[in-house]
């Protein structure tokens, strides 16, 4: 009778241990699942975020798209026409960038792109690689007035600065270095020079915004759809 | 001792440093003739420095380019001179990307980490490089996609944007997904993670003549 006395209150005993057991494991697991949702929260909080290789190896894809379809720009460069890069590459430079703004919801997100899109413009047209600055004060623009990525408007409103910001360094170099026997000032004097009108300035700063916006708001309506369907995750 | 030995291959940041200075100066100088001369100089020079490959490539590329728009300059302006600036411009462009191509992505990025460049760039710069040819593999698969499901032209936007665009972008999420785990397992890290440098590239003596060479041929140019 003792034995099974014992027996039996050795099985309790282990019972309740494992039973206590158990409610510490679920205890902690409430526990660090609440400290992740609070660390979830505070960095959802912040504007600032660290970057992960992932994010780094998704920008550098989608730059490396956006440079294999901007392949023609050392063609365009030499047309004497002013903003006729912008005009030419402003779908593929709004869109991707976009994209990857989308995927990577984090500052600096445009401006990684800018740098490495940068390093490779830089051999195929030194002016260019001014996307840099462009980049950056796209992204300072995107953070004072929505502070952060958060919004999909902010990635479009991003995206469709980026490139028309381009046009006063073009300006700036058609000015100083392109001429072309250095009697006339080829590109510039065709547009902006002496005998054109503000309206034409004008016009082709419309017109490359206006194809900017275009190439955002498809970059915002792919990524849209890829995030419902489940592939695009933040 | 490895200072003095000779090599075929510039240093990387050599590389870049001169393909820049290249297009800059070509840019600012193709108005005039003795920029064609430096550009001729420089073929030969390039070729002796171990970028005779990628020399010979930009020059059929040039040939056809830039024969093209210098055509078309002189039947616009009906200028001779003109004609020279436009080719000069291209000359340029093509000479400073053949110094670029003639070292590998993978010596520059090694380089640049010598000299500490943040490894978020290094590595960005290295899969954007070696990204590209892949793609247009990517791009061709999508295509024969379109092609076995029958779907029409690509002129039409919205099958471009239904049929092409939206599986591109698909197709390079996933690949973006697998080639991140793949550099993680490969010990790559960001942040202060110390790294070592297997192979580390060398300014031997070459370099320094060669950047000696282009800089006075670049001061004759302006002064001649």
């Amino acid at each position: 009778m003792d034995e099974q006395k014992n027996n039996d209150l050795a099985a309790e005993q282990l019972i309740q241990n494992a039973q206590h057991a158990q409610e510490e494991t679920a205890a902690e697991a409430t526990t660090a699942v609440r400290t992740d949702a609070v660390e979830q929260t505070e960095a959802d909080g912040k504007i600032f975020k660290k970057y992960k290789i992932k994010d780094i190896v998704f920008l550098a894809i989608i730059t490396a798209c956006t440079l294999v379809t901007s392949a023609f720009m050392p063609l365009l460069v030499n047309v004497p026409c002013y903003g006729i890069i912008q005009m030419g590459l402003g779908l593929q430079f709004s869109l991707f960038p976009v994209i990857g703004m989308m995927k990577v919801r984090k500052p600096g997100a445009l401006l990684f792109q800018s740098a490495f899109m940068g390093i490779f413009l830089v051999f195929m047209f030194p002016p260019m690689a001014f996307i840099v600055v462009c980049g950056l004060i796209a992204e300072l623009l995107t953070l004072l007035i929505f502070r952060g990525y958060k919004s999909d408007w902010a990635c479009v409103f991003a995206g469709t600065l980026y490139m028309p910001m381009t046009l006063p360094f073009m300006y700036l170099y058609y000015n100083v270095m392109y001429t072309v026997d250095g009697t006339e000032k080829a590109a510039v004097s065709m547009y902006i020079g002496g005998n054109a009108s503000a309206g034409v300035i004008a016009g082709i700063v419309i017109a490359v915004i206006a194809i900017c916006f275009v190439g955002s708001l498809l970059g915002m309506v792919i990524s849209r759809e890829l995030r419902k369907a489940g592939v695009l995750k933040n | 001792m490895a200072f003095f030995k000779p090599k075929y291959k510039l240093f990387p940041l050599v590389n870049v440093i001169a393909a820049v200075a290249i297009i800059i100066f070509g840019l600012v100088m193709a108005k005039h003739v003795e920029c064609s001369y430096f550009l001729i100089a420089l073929f030969v020079w390039l070729c002796i420095f171990g970028c005779a490959r990628s020399c010979v490539r930009m020059l059929a590329a040039f040939i056809i380019v830039g024969g093209i728009f210098a055509g078309i300059t002189y039947a616009a302006s009906g200028s001779a001179m003109s004609a020279l600036a436009m080719a000069n411009r291209f000359g340029a462009v093509f000479s400073g990307m053949a110094v670029a191509s003639a070292c590998e992505s993978v010596s520059t990025v090694r380089a640049l980490s010598q000299v500490h460049t943040p490894r978020s760039i290094t590595l960005g710069m290295l899969i954007t490089t070696s990204f590209m040819p892949l793609l247009k593999t990517e791009i061709r698969r999508v295509r024969e996609a379109m092609k076995t499901r029958g779907a029409g032209g690509m002129l039409n936007p919205k099958i471009f944007y239904r049929a092409f665009l939206v599986p591109l972008v698909m197709r390079l999420v996933n690949i973006s997904d697998t080639l991140s785990l793949s550099v993680e397992t490969r010990g790559f890290a960001l942040g202060k993670v110390k790294y070592s440098v297997y192979k580390p590239e060398r300014v031997a003596i070459t370099d320094i003549l060669f950047l000696i060479g282009l800089i006075i041929g670049m001061v004759l140019t302006v002064i001649l």
